[in-house]
């Protein structure tokens, strides 16, 4: 019991980072109809800001705040210099995947360039661990999951009570009707890179947080399970992505105290493939 | 000179090192006129620390280097797959794998001054002893150059009459290890033997000592922990001070002073703007690949000179002559030295300061083990040294 518990906890924490960055992703791609992969790249060069601040003296939860800001500009470039350029000829879904993949690379290998192939830390502390049961959990884990639970009640109430909420939920379920409702998409789409980029790059320093060291290819796996969580709850959904990056922390870190941590990755996407054989769009997909 | 080794990837720090190696020796070379009048350069060739990827940039590098004149690196991540194609290309490598199948394996162009892993294990295995460490956990990475570690030391560990407590291997493409990290906390361990290079180290670490209550567990590591980039990180991420009091690592005995050290240390301080900010620079000077390359460097060059001959078939007799000596050979520690004993029709015997060279009938010169540490600044420090009968018994 204490292992489950244990695990339970360390799962928690993967899916809280998980369910930030799932969200963002989820947004992106179901407003703008980019499937961004290189998204984890933007993460680690945001948390790479929040590692030059924290190094000039800044506070991490600033820099943290500055990585969001960074996050968010970056996005909105990524879009704006390259996927935007790309939609306007016509380009097709997998050739933008083919763009997005080659972005990866530059993001990575340019800051590798930049930064070297040293991993680094945040100059901060980590706090007292808290034990409850075999729940382990250090204060700095437990305000990262404050700090998603926040998120999510804002991107609830941003897509439920807003103007803009619903106008990107309405470009997202059909952008040329949108528009014809008066809805103006360009503007939508640039303040969900804006939007999706901040998310991005707040997953990216508390990714970075989390895991205590990190250097420049360091998001790699984490995308894949940024994918699994959106595509299990459902691409698109926001909701779908929170429940997504629930169901994949716990499977990880629960299959690696059973099973063996090698294939944790292993075990979570077959429980990947089970739940799209029942429910090829996810599990709030639309059917 | 190619530094053949990963520069991206989880082992993205190697490369670097060895680059500085490259630098400094070929740059002290050139300095002394160079070799028969060629001037020597350093190229890098990323092998990702990926089989797939090393083997066409391997060929890529033949292919495009047409006055190719030596290869360095070559860790475990790619060794057995490069080593035949630089050796069907008649090319000199001086290799950094310790693997075990290259110490019973003849390459005629393969030379090698680090030690086999098996026996860093059972040098790991002699240090936890004699600080009558008990119970040992092990958490290696999962990438080849550090799994050839783990079934020697389990061995080693058995035949000290220490306790095994826990074995986890680390996915170097993870990015959290709470589970391996709570599964080592709980065997108990009084201490812990590890290589696992990129963030992996510093991540597990930490979340080692955070499970651990904030209390840090003794640390063994293998002489590839000592390296600029791994004290940065692992420093950076559990503290400097718990680092100094709790790590120690088996090293092969590099000379810290002496005639050796002064040309080698004026050659690494000379091309100090050339790299770049990975960390302490001055781990350089007793990191495995930054002192035993330089040599490889040296020996290779000065081979060249005394045979007069840039084909690797001629001058590699002569660099084995050089290296391990023979009667009545004038001991030089520099290319400069070595050359000016030539021109004086002088026999050498060129001792850098990596220390003695003593290649085998597989072209590999282990030499003895010294006990390193890092202090508080995160200077090496060496603190003990290991017999070959210390290592035999726990063999």
């Amino acid at each position: 019991m204490e292992i489950f518990l244990a695990s339970f906890g360390f799962g928690l924490i993967t899916a809280a980072v998980l369910a930030i960055a799932a969200v963002g992703f989820t947004l992106q791609f179901g407003v703008t109809d980019v499937l961004n992969l290189a998204f984890g790249a933007v993460m680690i060069a945001a948390a790479y800001v929040a590692y030059w601040l924290n190094q000039a003296g800044l506070d991490i939860w600033l820099g943290l705040l500055v990585a969001s800001v960074a996050g968010a500009a970056l996005s909105w470039l990524l879009n704006t210099v390259v996927y935007a350029p790309f939609q306007r000829r016509h380009a097709s879904p997998i050739a933008l995947v083919i763009v997005a993949l080659g972005m990866t690379l530059i993001i990575e290998f340019g800051l590798q360039a930049i930064v070297g192939g040293t991993s680094v830390s945040y100059t901060m502390a980590s706090g007292r661990t808290v034990q409850a049961g075999g729940l382990q959990l250090t204060v700095v884990q437990l305000v990262i999951m404050a700090l998603a639970i926040a998120v999510m009640v804002c991107i609830h109430v941003l897509l439920t009570y807003t103007r803009l909420g619903k106008a990107m939920r309405a470009t997202a379920a059909n952008r040329p009707l949108a528009r014809t409702c008066g809805i103006r998409s360009g503007r939508v789409i640039n303040l969900t890179w804006l939007i999706s980029g901040a998310l991005c790059g707040c997953a990216g320093t508390v990714f970075a947080m989390n895991a205590g060291s990190f250097n420049a290819t360091s998001a790699d796996l984490f995308l894949i399970l940024i994918l699994a969580a959106v595509f299990l709850g459902g691409p698109g959904r926001a909701y779908g992505a929170m429940l997504g990056a629930i169901v994949i922390g716990l499977a990880t870190e629960i299959s690696a105290a059973y099973v063996t941590p090698s294939y944790k990755d292993v075990i979570a996407f077959l429980l990947l493939f089970v739940m799209l054989a029942w429910r090829p769009t996810g599990v709030l997909g639309a059917s | 000179m190619a530094d053949l080794a990963p520069f991206t990837g989880p082992d993205a720090a190697l490369g670097p090192t060895y680059l500085a190696a490259c630098y400094a020796a070929t740059q002290a070379i050139n300095n002394a006129g160079g070799v028969l009048g060629h001037q020597l350069s350093c190229k890098q060739v990323d092998t990702r620390g990926d089989p797939a990827d090393a083997v066409p940039a391997t060929r890529q590098m033949f292919a495009s280097t047409s006055n190719l004149a030596l290869v360095i690196g070559v860790t475990s991540d790619e060794a057995a797959s490069v080593v035949p194609i630089i050796n069907a290309n008649k090319t000199v490598v001086f290799a950094m794998t310790g693997q075990s199948e290259f110490d019973h394996t003849h390459f005629p162009y393969f030379y090698r001054l680090v030690p086999p892993d098996l026996e860093e294990s059972y040098a790991m295995v002699v240090i936890a002893r004699d600080k009558h460490y008990k119970r040992v956990a092990l958490a290696f990475g999962n990438d080849i150059g550090s799994q050839t570690f783990v079934q020697p030391a389990i061995s080693a560990i058995k035949n000290a009459g220490l306790q095994l407590v826990a074995n986890e291997t680390l996915d170097l493409s993870a990015t959290t290890f709470r589970t391996e990290a709570e599964k080592i906390v709980s065997a108990h361990p009084d201490v812990i033997f590890t290589e696992a290079l990129g963030s992996t180290e510093a991540t597990f670490l930490s979340e080692v000592q955070s499970l651990n209550g904030g209390k840090f567990i003794p640390i063994i590591g293998t002489s590839a922990t000592i390296s600029p980039a791994w004290y940065k990180s692992v420093a950076a991420a559990v503290g400097a001070s718990n680092l100094s009091q709790n790590f120690l690592a088996d090293n092969l005995v590099v000379e810290t002073s002496g005639p050796a050290y002064t040309p080698f240390k004026a050659a690494m301080d000379a091309i100090k703007s050339k790299v770049g900010n990975t960390g302490n620079f001055d781990t350089y000077l007793t990191s495995p690949g930054g002192v035993h390359l330089y040599d490889g460097i040296n020996l290779s060059a000065l081979g060249m000179v005394a045979s007069k001959s840039t084909q690797p078939a001629v001058w590699k007799a002569a660099m084995e002559k050089i290296a391990d000596g023979t009667p009545g050979a004038t001991v030089v520690h520099s290319f400069a030295q070595g050359v000016a004993a030539l021109k004086a029709g002088k026999k050498i015997r060129y001792v850098g300061p990596g220390g003695p060279t003593s290649f085998d009938s597989y072209h590999d010169s282990t030499g003895i083990f010294q006990i390193n540490k890092y202090d508080a600044k995160g200077n090496v420090k060496v603190i003990g040294s290991i017999t070959a009968q210390q290592l035999r018994s726990v063999s």
